[in-house]
C-alpha cells in the first residue's frame, strides 16, 4: 500500500488536522535521524486501535511516541521501503477513573508525569516514581521505557506499582490485563511483558495503578564527601541498619571543588518523629565516615533539589559530544563499579557525571568528550566487566555500535519468539529492542 | 511409550528414590488443597537436582506425557492437580537454602523450601521473607512464585513479584536458564515477571533469587472489635487516608471471630461483629503516637473495644488469631470453600452484605476472614462434603460471590491462583482478545502444552487454539457473532 493510501486511511479514522505527512512538520518526529512519513495522533483507544490496523494494512513501520523525551534510547530503527508512521499518544491523555479512596487509578498513555502527579496531589496521594522532564515524559512513555527514579528504594518501580493495562497490538488488536485492584493473579501478568518492552509488542494505550498515600514529612540529608569510598560508607552503614529512607542518591562531578566532589543524598519519608530520626541518625553517621558537609534539606530546597537529581538522566537534550548511560549491577558492587567508571573515564579523557541509586544498583552516567571515538572506547571497557550497559543516548554521528543494551541477555532466543509471536512482522519499533 | 517403560526411563534419572509409582502411593497427589476437582497421575518423580528436572522434561516431550509441578500441595485452586495425568514433578527434595547474600538484600533458594523457614533462616541476619500467605507454614516458595502468592503483609510488602529476582527455570523444551540474579534494569522483556503467577504452565522453576526484606525495628499491633463491619471498614479508610500505609489490614466477621474464640480460648467479646487487626511497622520513633491515633480512629467509629498490642507475646497472640482462623472453622462445619476474590477496597463494605445475601439464598454459612487494606476477600463457605445438596450450594454460592466481585468492578483471584477451580469463569473477566494475548505469550514458552495442560485458560478454548487464531489474524467480531468463541 501506497504512504498516500494510509494517509487517506490515518484522514479516515482520526481527522485530517491530526495527520502530517509534511516534511516539516514530520521532521521533528526523526527516530535516530530518519523522519517519518507520517505522523498521526489519535485521540482514543478505539482510533489507536483503527492506525494500528491501518498501518498494519500499509506494512508501515511503526514508532510510538509518548513526550519524545527519550527516543534516543534503543538500538537503531532497522529501516525498511515501507512507510514510517511515528504515532503520538498526546491526545490520550484522560484520567479514565480515579477513586481515592480506593488508591487505585486508571489513565490513559499519553498523560504527562507532571500532570498525573497534580491531580493525585490534589488528593493527598502520589505514584512514586520520579522521571526526568515530568513535564514533557508520559505515564506510556515511562512505561515502556521502564523509567525508573531515586525512590525506588523505598517504593518500588513501575513494576511494583503498575496493577492493569490495555494495549494495542500491531494488527490494531486491543487487550487488556490485570484489573483496578492492588492484588490480581487472574491470568497471566501481562503487565511485567509490556512494561519495559519499548513499544516492541504492542503500543500501551493506558494503565492501572496502585497509589501511595503522600508522606505526612520529608526531609533530606545531603553529605558531601571528598572521596566515593567514603560517600559508599554512609550508603554502606545505611544499608546495615534499620533505618528506611526511601531514596539513597550518590552524586559525582556536580562539584568542581575536590573537597565535596561526592554526595550521597539521603531521603526520608513518613512519620515526622521517623524523619527526624533519620535526620539525626544519618548525619551522625556521615560524620562518622568522613563527611566534610552535612546539610538537611527541608520544604521548597528539598523538592526542587530532587526535581534536579531527577532530571539529572534525562536524554532530551544533549551537550555537543555527550554520552548517556545506564549501567546497573547487583547492589553492593555499586561503589567499585563506579569507582572503576571514573578512573576508566578520567583515563579517556572524559568528564563524568554520575547519579546513582547507591543502594539498588542502578547508576546513570553522562560522559562528555570531543567526537564519538573516545566515547565507544569507553564503552567497550565498561561493557566488557559490566554486562548490564545501556546506551540512552549518543552523539548523533556515532556509529550503530554505539547504541542499545549492552550485551545480550540470557533468554534472548525466548524474548525473540515472544518478539515473533506479537510482532511477526516486525513493525513495532523494528530494531531497536529484543532483536 | 509405555507406562512400565517411562517409569524405568524416569527411575535412571531420578534413581528409585525420587520415584512413585504404586497405586496407593500416587493417592496423595490426585489434588492439592482444591479438592473440588482431582486427577490421577502417570507417576510423580521428586527429583534432587536442576539437571534431572530437565532430563524429566525432555523425557515428558518425547513421550509426549504431561508435567505438573508440585510444592507442597497447598494451592486452593487445583494447580498442582494432575486433571490430564502424567508426570507430577515434586519439589519435595529441592528444599534447601542455597545462599544467602546480605549485602545484595538476596538468597537463592530451591522451590521446595518452605516459605516460613525460609524467613526463619532470615532472622539471625535481621531478615525476612516478605510474602507470608496464610498457609505459610507449610506451602513452598516454588509453589508461592507459581502462584504470585500474597498474604496480609503485602499490603505494605507487595505480592510475591515484588520479591523475586531471578528464577532458574527449566523450560518446556528442556533448556535450563536464569532469568536474572537481582540486578536490575536488565536487557530485554522480564522473563522473571511474566514466569512468576503463570502457574507452572510455561516454566519450571528450579532455584530462585528471592529478595531480603529487611525486619523492622518497631512493630505495633492493634485488634479493635466493632459490633458491624461497617465500623471497622470506616476506620480502614480514615487510616488509609490519614497518611499511612499500615503493615497489615485484616478484618474477621462474627462467625469467624466464634470460630477462632471456641478454638483459642481469646475471650473476644461475642457481641463483636467485625474485629480489625492493624499492624504498622518502621523505626520506632513516631509509632506510639500513630498507635494512639490509630486506637482514636477505632473508638470514632463506634470500637468496642480496642486491644493495643506492643510486646512481641502480645502481638503473637493476636495474629495467631487471624492466621489459625481458617484452621479453626473446623469448629464450624466438616467442609469450608474458600472462595479468594478482590475488590476495590470502597467496594468491600457492599460486597461483604452481598456474601450475606448469598449465604441465605443457598442456606449455607459464611464466615468472612479477608485482607482488608487490599480489598482481598475470603467467604469461607461451610458445608458437608458429604451431602450432595451442600456441596452443589457451595460451588454455586461461590460462582455468586465471583459474579459479585467482578460486578463490583473487582477480579476472580487476588492470591490463589486460577488453576482448574476459576479457568471456566475468565472469560467474566477477559476477552477472547485478552486471552488470546495471554495464550501468545505461552504459546511463546509452551508449543506444545507441556506443562500443566488444561489449567488457567478456560476448558475447551485452549491456549493453542486462541494462539492459533490470534496468529491467522481473523477478526474475533465475527467469530464471536458467528458463536465460534
Amino acid at each position: 500500500m501506497e504512504t498516500n493510501q494510509l494517509l487517506r486511511h490515518l484522514n479516515e479514522s482520526v481527522g485530517a488536522e491530526h495527520v502530517t505527512d509534511e516534511p516539516t512538520a514530520c521532521a521533528p518526529f526523526s527516530v535516530g535521524g530518519v523522519a517519518p512519513a507520517l505522523v498521526v495522533a489519535p485521540d482514543s483507544i478505539a482510533e489507536l486501535a483503527q492506525v494500528l490496523a491501518a498501518a498494519h494494512a500499509a506494512q508501515a513501520l511503526v514508532v510510538p511516541w509518548g513526550g519524545g523525551t527519550k527516543q534516543r534510547m534503543g538500538g537503531r530503527l532497522a529501516q525498511a521501503a515501507t512507510p514510517l508512521l511515528v504515532v503520538r499518544t498526546q491526545r490520550l491523555s484522560r484520567i479514565v477513573e480515579y477513586e481515592p479512596a480506593d488508591l487505585t487509578i486508571s489513565v490513559e498513555a499519553g498523560i504527562s508525569m507532571a500532570g498525573l502527579a497534580a491531580t493525585l496531589a490534589e488528593h493527598n496521594q502520589m505514584l512514586p516514581v520520579d522521571v526526568a522532564l515530568p513535564a514533557h515524559a508520559t505515564l506510556g512513555g515511562v512505561l515502556a521505557t521502564a523509567a525508573d527514579g531515586p525512590r525506588r528504594l523505598g517504593y518500588g518501580t513501575m513494576r511494583d506499582l503498575l496493577i492493569g493495562i490495555q494495549v494495542v497490538e500491531a494488527t490494531g488488536r486491543v487487550s487488556k490485563a490485570g484489573g483496578m485492584v492492588v492484588k490480581n493473579v487472574s491470568g497471566f501478568d501481562m503487565m511485567k511483558l509490556y512494561l519495559g518492552s519499548f513499544g516492541s509488542l504492542a503500543i500501551i494505550a493506558s494503565a492501572n495503578f496502585k497509589l501511595i498515600p503522600r508522606p505526612r514529612a520529608a526531609a533530606t540529608v545531603l553529605c558531601s564527601f571528598p572521596t566515593l569510598e567514603a560517600a559508599f560508607g554512609l550508603a554502606d552503614a545505611i544499608q546495615q541498619s534499620q533505618l528506611n529512607p526511601v531514596a539513597v542518591e550518590f552524586l559525582s562531578g556536580l562539584n568542581e571543588t575536590a573537597a565535596d566532589a561526592c554526595q550521597l543524598a539521603v531521603l526520608a519519608e513518613g512519620l515526622p518523629a521517623a524523619v527526624e530520626r533519620h535526620v539525626r541518625d544519618v548525619s551522625q553517621m556521615a560524620e562518622k565516615v568522613g563527611a566534610v558537609e552535612v546539610q538537611t534539606l527541608r520544604f521548597d530546597d528539598h523538592a526542587a533539589f530532587w526535581q534536579r537529581i531527577n532530571d539529572l538522566p534525562q536524554v532530551a537534550e544533549l551537550a555537543p559530544g555527550e554520552m548517556v548511560l545506564r549501567l546497573t549491577c547487583l547492589p553492593a558492587e555499586m561503589g567499585s563499579t563506579l569507582a572503576n567508571a571514573a578512573s576508566l573515564a578520567s583515563r579517556g579523557g572524559l568528564k563524568l557525571l554520575t547519579d546513582a541509586r547507591a543502594l539498588s544498583g542502578v547508576a546513570y552516567l553522562r560522559l562528555a568528550g570531543s567526537g564519538w571515538q573516545p566515547l565507544q572506547d569507553y564503552y567497550n571497557a565498561l561493557v566488557a566487566r559490566w554486562p548490564n550497559l545501556a546506551v540512552l543516548a549518543a552523539p548523533a554521528d556515532a556509529p550503530a555500535s554505539l547504541a542499545g543494551w549492552g550485551r545480550d541477555p540470557a533468554g534472548l532466543a525466548l524474548m525473540q519468539q515472544i518478539k515473533r509471536e506479537f510482532d511477526p512482522q516486525g513493525r513495532l519499533n523494528p530494531g531497536r529492542f529484543v532483536v | 511409550m509405555n507406562r512400565t517403560q517411562l517409569i524405568e526411563e524416569l527411575r535412571r534419572i531420578v534413581g528409585p528414590r525420587g520415584l512413585v509409582h504404586r497405586q496407593e502411593d500416587l493417592l496423595t497427589y490426585d489434588a492439592d488443597g482444591c479438592v473440588m476437582d482431582t486427577g490421577e497421575p502417570h507417576v510423580v518423580v521428586v527429583p534432587e537436582t536442576t539437571a534431572q528436572v530437565a532430563a524429566v522434561v525432555k523425557l515428558a516431550a518425547r513421550a509426549g506425557v504431561p508435567i505438573v509441578p508440585r510444592g507442597a500441595g497447598t494451592g486452593l485452586s487445583g494447580g498442582a492437580t494432575p486433571i490430564q495425568g502424567g508426570i507430577v514433578v515434586s519439589t519435595a527434595r529441592m528444599d534447601k537454602v542455597l545462599e544467602v547474600d546480605v549485602r545484595n538484600g538476596r538468597a537463592r533458594v530451591q522451590p521446595g523450601v518452605i516459605n516460613f523457614e525460609l524467613s526463619q533462616q532470615l532472622k539471625p541476619y535481621g531478615y525476612q521473607f516478605a510474602p507470608d500467605p496464610s498457609s505459610q507454614k507449610a506451602c513452598t516458595v516454588g509453589g508461592n512464585i507459581a502462584n504470585n502468592s500474597g498474604g496480609p503483609h503485602c499490603l505494605k510488602y507487595g505480592i510475591t513479584a515484588s520479591h523475586v529476582l531471578g528464577l532458574e527455570v527449566v523450560l518446556p523444551s528442556g533448556e535450563v536458564i536464569w532469568t536474572g540474579d537481582g540486578t536490575p534494569q536488565t536487557a530485554g522483556y522480564d522473563l522473571t515477571g511474566v514466569l512468576t503467577g503463570s502457574e507452572g504452565t510455561i516454566g519450571l522453576v528450579t532455584e530462585a533469587w528471592v529478595k531480603l526484606t529487611r525486619l523492622p525495628e518497631a512493630v505495633r499491633v492493634v485488634l479493635a472489635l466493632f459490633p458491624d463491619i461497617a465500623g471497622s471498614s470506616a476506620t480502614v479508610s480514615q487510616v488509609i487516608a490519614s497518611g499511612l500505609l499500615p503493615a497489615a489490614l485484616e478484618i474477621m466477621d462474627r462467625l469467624a471471630i466464634k470460630a477462632v474464640n471456641d478454638m483459642y480460648k481469646l475471650g473476644l467479646p461475642e457481641a463483636a461483629g467485625a474485629a480489625l487487626l492493624i499492624e504498622v511497622d518502621g523505626v520506632e520513633d513516631g509509632l506510639d503516637e500513630l498507635l494512639h491515633e490509630i486506637t482514636a480512629i477505632c473508638q470514632r467509629n463506634g470500637a468496642l473495644e480496642v486491644r493495643p498490642a506492643r510486646t512481641l507475646d502480645e502481638q503473637t497472640r493476636v495474629w495467631a488469631a487471624r492466621k489459625n482462623a481458617f484452621g479453626a472453622m473446623g469448629r464450624l462445619a466438616p467442609t469450608y470453600y474458600l472462595v479468594d476474590t478482590v475488590v476495590p477496597r470502597t467496594k468491600l463494605p457492599y460486597t461483604l452484605e452481598q456474601v450475606g445475601v448469598i449465604a441465605k439464598d443457598y442456606n449455607l454459612p459464611i464466615a468472612n476472614v479477608f485482607h482488608a487494606g487490599d480489598g482481598n476477600l475470603h467467604p469461607l463457605i461451610l458445608f458437608d462434603r458429604r451431602n450432595q445438596s451442600q456441596n452443589q450450594r457451595a460451588l454455586e454460592a461461590a460462582t455468586q460471590v465471583m459474579h459479585v466481585s467482578i460486578e463490583q468492578g473487582g477480579v476472580i483471584s487476588g492470591e490463589h491462583g486460577i488453576g482448574v477451580e476459576k479457568q471456566d469463569y475468565m472469560t467474566l473477566l477477559f476477552s477472547t482478545d485478552d486471552l488470546a494475548a495471554m495464550a501468545g505469550l505461552h504459546q511463546s514458552f509452551d508449543p506444545l502444552d507441556l506443562f500443566n495442560p488444561g489449567k488457567v485458560f478456560p476448558k475447551g478454548k485452549g491456549c493453542g487454539e486462541l494462539a492459533a487464531l490470534r496468529r491467522a489474524g481473523v477478526e474475533w467480531g465475527a467469530l464471536k457473532a458467528a458463536g465460534m468463541m
